[in-house]
Order: C-alpha cells, then sequence, then structure tokens
C-alpha cells in the first residue's frame, strides 16, 4: 500500500516554504529557470488589490477612528500591537497572538512581530533597502564576533544590481564606499528642513552625509507597475503597486511561468528526511483550517518562512542523525540571534521655514548613513561596529493641540495651521552576533497545530546599550549643529525583535563544523535544503536587511538550479 | 475636488435621483445629526460633553465638535475603549465641574452664558495641562475631555477633509512649497 502511494506520488522539482519577501523571490527565480514549483503558505490567501480592505479608508470610516480597539489589543495583540504598523487599519495583515503563540524568558522580553498571509510581511514592511559591503561582510573576520562570512561584497553585487533591477528602488546615487550606490530609480525629493539639517550637517561634521532614503517604492513606472502616488498608508497595501511586495511584483512573475502551484493555509511542520539517500525528500503540512496531516515531495527545498520560522521547522526535523534538528551537525542552529538595536535618537525643531509647507505623504525619510568605526579615524572605544540613522521632518499637525492651552474659536484657528517643523533622526544599530542569545523548541507546550511553540532567549549586550547612548548623543549635537531649538535626545525602552529585522539562527559559513549553511545558502549537511531567508545571517550589520535577503536567495536559486543540471542535487 | 463639487458631481451621475431638497441642504450645509441613543452617557451627561466640546472646537467658518459627533466618539470611548477606572473618573469629573459651576456662578452649567462658560474651563485646561506635563498618570477630567474632543473631531469626516486638508489634490510629493499654495490649512495627516 505504501509502495503503491509512493509510485503515484506527484515530486515537484522544487517546494518554496513560505510567501513573503524571500519565498516570493524563490518562487520567481525557480519557475523561471523552469522548476515546477510548490509554495506552501501557512496563512490565508490574499488578492492583490481586493483584499487590501481598508485602502482608501479615511480615519472616520473605522470604529475607534483608526486609534485601534484598545481592549482587544490588549487581550490578542500585546506583542504585536508594540509595532509602528499595527492598528485598525492593519491588524489583518499581523498575527493573532493568542493564536500563534511563543515563549521567551520573563525577564528577556523578545517581541516577535509576524505576518502569516500569502505575501507575508512584503505587504507590511517599510522598504528601506540598503546594500551591505565589505566593512560588513568582513566585519566579524574583523573582531572575532560570530564566524567569517563565506562571501564578500563582489559575491552578491551582481545580484543586488538583479534584485534591485526588478524590484524598483529609488535612491540617490551618492558614491559611499561602506553603503554601495545601486540600481535605482530618480530619487525622492526632500523638505526643507531636512535641506537645511543636511546642508548643517555636512559642513559641521566632514565626511557625514544626509541623503534621501532608498526605497523600494516606484517613482516611476518601472516592470508594468504604477509609480507612487504619495498617498501614504502603504501598510495598508498598494493597489497600485507602487511598492514591492510579493503581490505586486514576484508572484505574478512567477505565475506568468505558468510552474507554479500555490497552496495556503498549510503550515509546513517539518521536513521528511529520506536516510537511505541522506536527502530530504518533502515536507510535513499540517492544514491550517482542517488540522489534517498531509505530505509534499520536493527534489529541493527552499525554507523561506522567515528567520524564525524555518529555523523552527529544522528544529522540528529531527531523525536519527540529527537528533537537535535537521542539518545542525554543528549545533549552532538557533544560534547566534540578532535584531538591530535601535529607538534612540532625536527630535528638534528647525525654524525659519514656517512660511513653507509640503504636499503629498512621501513614504520614506531621510537616512545618514554609518560613521562609526569605519575606520582608525572614526573609532568609538566603547563599542564595536555602528549604526545609520533614519528620520525626516514635518509640521506638526493637529495632535499638538492635547499639550497646548487654549480653547474656542482662536484655538480652533491655530489647529488649522501647521505647526513647528520637528525633525527627528533615530538609529538603527548593528548586533553583535552571540551564542547564548539563540531560540529552541519548549519541551511542553504546542500550539494547536501541534507545533512546539518556540522559546526565544534574547538580550542586548553592553555593546548595543552603549551604541544606543551614542545614537542619542550624536544626534543631538548634529541637530544643534542645525540651530534646532528645544531638542530632545531619547532612548526607548526597546525589547529585541521590535525592529523587525532579527536574523541569524542558521547562519552561513565557511566551516560545516560551525555554521548550518554554505556560501550559497545550502544546508552543509543536507545538500538539496537551502534557507535563504533572515536565518541565515552570519552578522546582522546596521542596514535594514531585506534587500539582502533578496539577493542572497536569487543567488541561491541560480545555483541551485545550475546544480540540479548537473545532477548535482 | 471639495465636498460641493463632489455633491454636485454625485447629482449629476444620478440625473438627478437624489432630491433637490436633499442636495440643497447638504450645500447649504444643514446636515442632520446622527440619531443614537448613548451607551455610557445619560441624556444629561451628553447634553454637557456635547457643549464642553463645542466649546472647545466651535462651529466657525466650517461646523464644530458638535456637528461632528463629537460625543457620540466619547461615549463610545467611554463604553467600549477605557478602562473602567478612567471612566469612572471622567463621570465623576463632569458632576464635579457642575457642582463647582453652580458654586461659583449659582446656575448650572448649561445655564451659564458662554464666556462664564468658557473662562471656567480655561481654568481647568491650564490645570489639566499642567497635569500632563508633570506627566501625572490619571489624567485629570479635562485632559481627557479635551483629548477626546480633539481626536474625536479631527479624525471625523468634516474635521479632516473641512477644517483640514484630507489629501493633496495632486499625486507627487513636493517637499518645500510656500504655504498658501497648498491651501494654507495642515494635512489631517494618513492614519
Ligand atoms: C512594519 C515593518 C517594517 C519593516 N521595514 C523594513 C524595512 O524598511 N526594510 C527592510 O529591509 N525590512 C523591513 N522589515 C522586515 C521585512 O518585512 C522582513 O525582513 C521580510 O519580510 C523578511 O522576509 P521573509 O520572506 O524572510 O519573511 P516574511 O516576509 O515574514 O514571510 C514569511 C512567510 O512564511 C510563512 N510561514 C512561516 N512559517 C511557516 C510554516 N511553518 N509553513 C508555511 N509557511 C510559513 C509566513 O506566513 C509568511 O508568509 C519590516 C517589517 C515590518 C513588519
Ligand atoms: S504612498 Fe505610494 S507606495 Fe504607498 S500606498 Fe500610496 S501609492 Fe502605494
Amino acid at each position: 500500500m505504501n509502495n503503491f502511494y509512493l509510485a503515484q506520488k506527484k515530486v515537484y522539482d522544487a517546494i518554496v516554504v513560505g510567501s513573503g519577501i524571500t519565498g516570493g523571490w524563490a518562487a520567481k527565480e525557480l519557475t523561471e529557470r523552469g522548476l515546477k514549483t510548490l509554495m506552501l503558505e501557512r496563512g490565508r490567501p490574499v488578492e492583490h488589490r481586493t483584499d487590501y480592505i481598508t485602502e482608501d479608508m479615511g480615519d472616520w470610516e473605522f470604529k475607534f477612528r483608526n486609534r485601534g480597539d484598545r481592549r482587544l489589543f490588549e487581550a490578542e495583540y500585546p506583542k504585536q500591537s508594540q509595532c509602528y504598523a499595527f492598528g485598525e487599519a492593519t491588524r489583518h495583515f499581523f498575527v493573532n497572538d493568542k493564536e500563534n503563540p511563543y515563549t521567551h524568558d520573563p525577564d528577556k522580553p523578545f517581541t516577535w512581530i509576524r505576518g502569516y498571509h500569502l505575501g507575508g510581511r512584503s505587504l507590511l514592511w517599510g522598504r528601506q533597502c540598503y546594500r551591505w559591503s565589505d566593512l560588513d561582510f568582513e566585519a566579524n573576520a574583523r573582531d572575532g564576533f560570530g564566524v567569517d562570512w563565506p562571501i564578500r561584497y563582489k559575491d552578491i553585487a551582481p545580484w543586488y544590481d538583479y534584485v534591485e533591477s526588478f524590484s524598483g528602488i529609488s535612491g540617490s546615487v551618492e558614491g559611499i564606499p561602506h553603503l554601495p550606490d545601486g540600481k535605482f530609480l530618480p530619487p525622492m525629493e526632500m523638505n526643507c528642513a531636512e535641506r537645511h539639517v543636511k546642508e548643517h550637517i555636512e559642513k559641521a561634521f566632514p565626511g557625514r552625509k544626509l541623503i534621501i532614503g532608498r526605497v523600494a517604492v516606484l517613482t516611476v513606472p518601472h516592470q508594468g507597475r504604477e509609480r507612487c502616488h504619495y498617498c501614504g498608508p502603504c501598510h495598508r497595501g498598494c493597489s497600485a503597486g507602487a511598492y514591492f511586495s510579493t503581490l505586486s511584483s514576484t508572484l505574478p512573475a512567477a505565475r506568468a511561468t505558468g510552474k507554479l502551484t500555490v497552496r495556503c493555509n498549510s503550515i509546513v511542520h517539518s521536513i521528511i528526511y529520506d536516510e537511505k539517500k541522506d536527502r530530504a525528500a518533502g515536507v510535513r503540512v499540517i492544514d491550517r483550517e482542517t488540522k489534517e496531516t498531509l505530505e509534499f515531495y520536493g527534489k529541493v527545498i527552499f525554507l523561506c518562512a522567515s528567520t524564525l520560522g524555518s529555523t523552527q521547522i529544522l528544529l522540528n526535523s529531527s531523525t536519527p542523525r540529527f537528533p537537535n534538528g535537521l542539518a545542525n551537525s554543528s549545533g549552532v542552529l538557533g544560534h547566534y540571534l540578532m535584531d538591530h538595536p535601535y529607538q534612540a535618537g532625536a527630535t528638534g525643531e528647525i525654524h525659519g521655514y514656517e512660511d513653507k509647507y509640503y504636499s503629498g505623504n512621501r513614504p520614506n525619510g531621510i537616512y545618514i548613513p554609518r560613521f562609526r568605526n569605519l575606520d582608525a579615524s572614526s573609532k568609538n572605544p566603547n563599542y564595536l561596529r555602528g549604526f545609520g540613522y533614519q528620520g525626516g521632518a514635518s509640521r506638526e499637525g493637529w495632535q499638538r493641540g492635547i499639550a497646548m492651552p487654549g480653547l474656542g474659536v482662536e484655538f480652533k484657528k491655530q489647529l488649522r495651521q501647521p505647526g513647528q517643523w520637528v525633525m527627528w533622526i533615530g538609529g538603527w544599530g548593528e548586533h553583535l552576533p552571540r551564542y547564548e542569545n539563540y531560540v529552541e523548541l519548549d519541551p511542553v507546550q504546542k500550539d494547536q497545530w501541534g507545533m512546539p511553540l518556540l522559546k526565544i532567549h534574547c538580550a542586548w549586550s553592553d555593546n548595543e546599550n552603549k551604541m544606543r547612548e551614542d545614537m542619542a548623543v550624536s544626534a543631538a549635537a548634529m541637530l544643534e549643529a542645525c540651530g534646532a531649538k528645544n531638542i530632545n535626545a531619547f532612548i526607548s525602552e526597546n525589547p529585541p525583535g521590535l525592529c523587525i529585522h532579527e536574523m541569524g539562527t542558521a547562519r552561513m559559513g565557511r566551516d560545516p563544523k560551525t555554521s548550518v549553511l554554505n556560501a550559497f545558502n545550502q544546508c552543509h549537511d543536507v545538500p538539496n535544503v537551502f534557507v535563504t531567508d533572515g536565518a541565515a545571517m552570519t552578522s546582522s550589520a546596521c542596514q535594514n536587511p531585506s534587500i539582502t535577503y533578496m539577493a542572497l536567495t536569487a543567488r541561491a536559486c541560480d545555483y541551485a538550479v545550475k546544480q540540479m543540471k548537473r545532477g548535482k542535487l | 475636488m471639495n465636498r460641493r463639487e463632489a455633491l454636485k458631481r454625485v447629482a449629476l451621475l444620478l440625473g438627478g435621483a437624489i432630491s433637490a431638497h436633499v442636495v440643497n441642504a447638504v450645500l447649504s450645509g444643514y446636515r442632520p445629526l446622527p440619531r443614537y441613543t448613548p451607551r455610557t452617557l445619560s441624556a444629561e451627561q451628553n447634553e454637557l460633553v456635547t457643549t464642553i466640546a463645542e466649546l472647545i472646537i466651535p462651529t466657525t467658518d466650517t461646523p464644530g465638535a458638535k456637528e461632528a459627533g463629537v460625543s457620540q466618539f466619547i461615549d463610545l470611548l467611554l463604553t467600549e475603549w477605557y478602562p473602567a477606572k478612567d471612566r469612572d473618573r471622567f463621570l465623576a469629573g463632569l458632576a464635579d465641574l457642575e457642582t463647582q459651576f453652580q458654586r461659583k456662578h449659582g446656575k448650572g452649567f448649561l445655564q451659564g452664558t458662554s464666556s462664564e462658560q468658557a473662562d471656567f474651563l480655561a481654568k481647568l485646561d491650564l490645570e489639566a495641562i499642567g497635569a500632563r506635563r508633570a506627566r501625572v498618570k490619571e489624567l485629570p477630567f479635562f485632559g481627557m475631555m479635551k483629548e477626546m474632543t480633539l481626536v474625536g473631531y479631527y479624525t471625523s469626516e468634516i474635521g479632516a477633509t473641512e477644517e483640514l486638508q484630507f489629501r493633496p489634490a495632486t499625486d507627487r510629493y513636493e517637499g518645500c512649497l510656500p504655504l498658501e499654495s497648498v491651501g494654507g490649512r495642515a494635512w489631517a495627516g494618513v492614519g
């Protein structure tokens, strides 16, 4: 009976687990190279355009005026509601924490922000895209934290070109060695206060630069997608397809090949490992709705279930040969979890432009590339590595009235006018890779589908804390050099995870004894399993990571297909 | 396109299917207040809240808090949003306002002249702002009242699209324009 079933079973050329930023890219690259591909997504289907149900709604059309259902959020979304993009208009693109639990040490909170649906967090992301350079790829080798990356900038540069050309990244060409230029569409415009701040910072601090953000939003029509309309609420979805998401970009391309099968509501539970062949044979799936167990078979498997999602699957795929998780002969699977320390910086009022205003909601801000620890002359003695700043200026709105004395006709008249120009800049910093920051499977607790819960152990070290102090102090100093008034330096409480740049736990490396993946995101131990999302990251740099995930994914797909054609997989 | 133009266009599109009366009534600024029965506020409390909200954001060349339905929003927050202790503090503060006004003027708040009312609230306002600046956890009644009024008003359709500007007419971003050329009013925000 078993044999009969096996003889009948359908074997896909490739299985892609997850449909977020990396899963979308894997599906596109594999199908375009001719592979019959099955994409498995644990969440519900989302249809581009039709399912952006809140896209055009004004605040008044939401029950709580888009301020959120506080009681519901506290009861069912205690983690997700900490994310700035979560709210009444976007709740349906975040997981319900009660239904999708995880655990952590009580005194070490970790905020795991997730979107389980077709498209994953590609619908929610902030779209900031910055290339890494050898300053980043060589960092571990230089100071000894983590293992050396098995690749350098030259290995990935053509793949940055490739994914940027398709995605459409708007930005300015700057010639900054440690923040390489890319294939950019025309940059967005800075407003008056930002131009003022740029000019003063660049004069007062030679070597520092303030540039417009590099963002996966189209400033001109591109690849059949419309340019941005500057409406603003991107997290609700974008019918114009002006920002890069799986649904606007990679999924249509993959579908156009006729080689893609998508199955939603399919929670990948574990990988089926064939001991005899020493290869993965497929995946075990639990249907989210029926809770039935299914199996799907594939010649090659791409794990793109997000950093912790992919590692959870590997940890849950123990076999006699791999008792501590599939492809974990090194013992480092689950370890070296990183995020980015952030939410430290400064705000200040910029005076002198009271008669000026802007029009349109620009879905982008400004960027101040890293200027610490680039070389001996920029060394900061207090910490290793560095951070970049994001920020922007806008004029205060009616909200300022809440803390402003007054009422009646005059008060209303004042609030009709825009308020002060306020500039904010906040750091995004590098998190050192450390063994003691790790995830494991909870030995007891399972979710309603029978998956062991992920148990997360993660905390900032002294290095990140010192760096955050510098983020605040340096930001205030720069605003001071701009003549800003009412400068307010801030360092907020910020548990790891909240930056939503969780990385590591199945790192790439040169040595199978100390890493899970090789230079092509391929498991050292199980060569037909690839992990191309953030789990693969060997260090965290300080740049927003998703464009690097995209480049690594496309590169790994190219490699895998070539290996298959040579009969090596 | 402003509301007037929008309505005219709708009327044209429907080929006059909207009665002239309705179109004229709306165009001349008349809007029947939405009917609802408050769930937490009593009829008297509701009238008090409606009056105070209108004193904070009065009708000028655009409608004020009353027409924007702010009291209904406040009743919703008191019923479904605030923890019970905040709701109770608000209601106690409302009762206290009435008592204090009685003591000072020998008549109920609703019977006061508008300048008596405004002066009275201005004092509460300064106290509440002081508490806010001192980061007092339990915001006094008027702090809650003012916050709910502003949120309720500026996130209403009237507040966002008539008093302020909701979305620009062009679909571009321009970062440094003369304020007057952008309509001279603040953007309501993206939400
Ligand atoms: C508000 C916000 C702002 C952000 N801003 C930026 C930014 O500006 N720049 C940047 O670079 N990054 C940003 N990010 C991070 C970015 O979204 C992620 O890095 C990116 O989406 C990761 O891609 P991924 O494919 O690994 O994971 P995801 O996009 O999360 O997709 C993973 C998919 O896998 C599915 N899945 C998980 N487990 C399973 C399973 N067991 N079986 C089947 N399917 C599974 C999930 O449902 C999901 O659809 C932001 C994120 C958020 C939420
Ligand atoms: S601002 Fe641009 S990218 Fe964002 S939703 Fe609007 S059109 Fe789309």
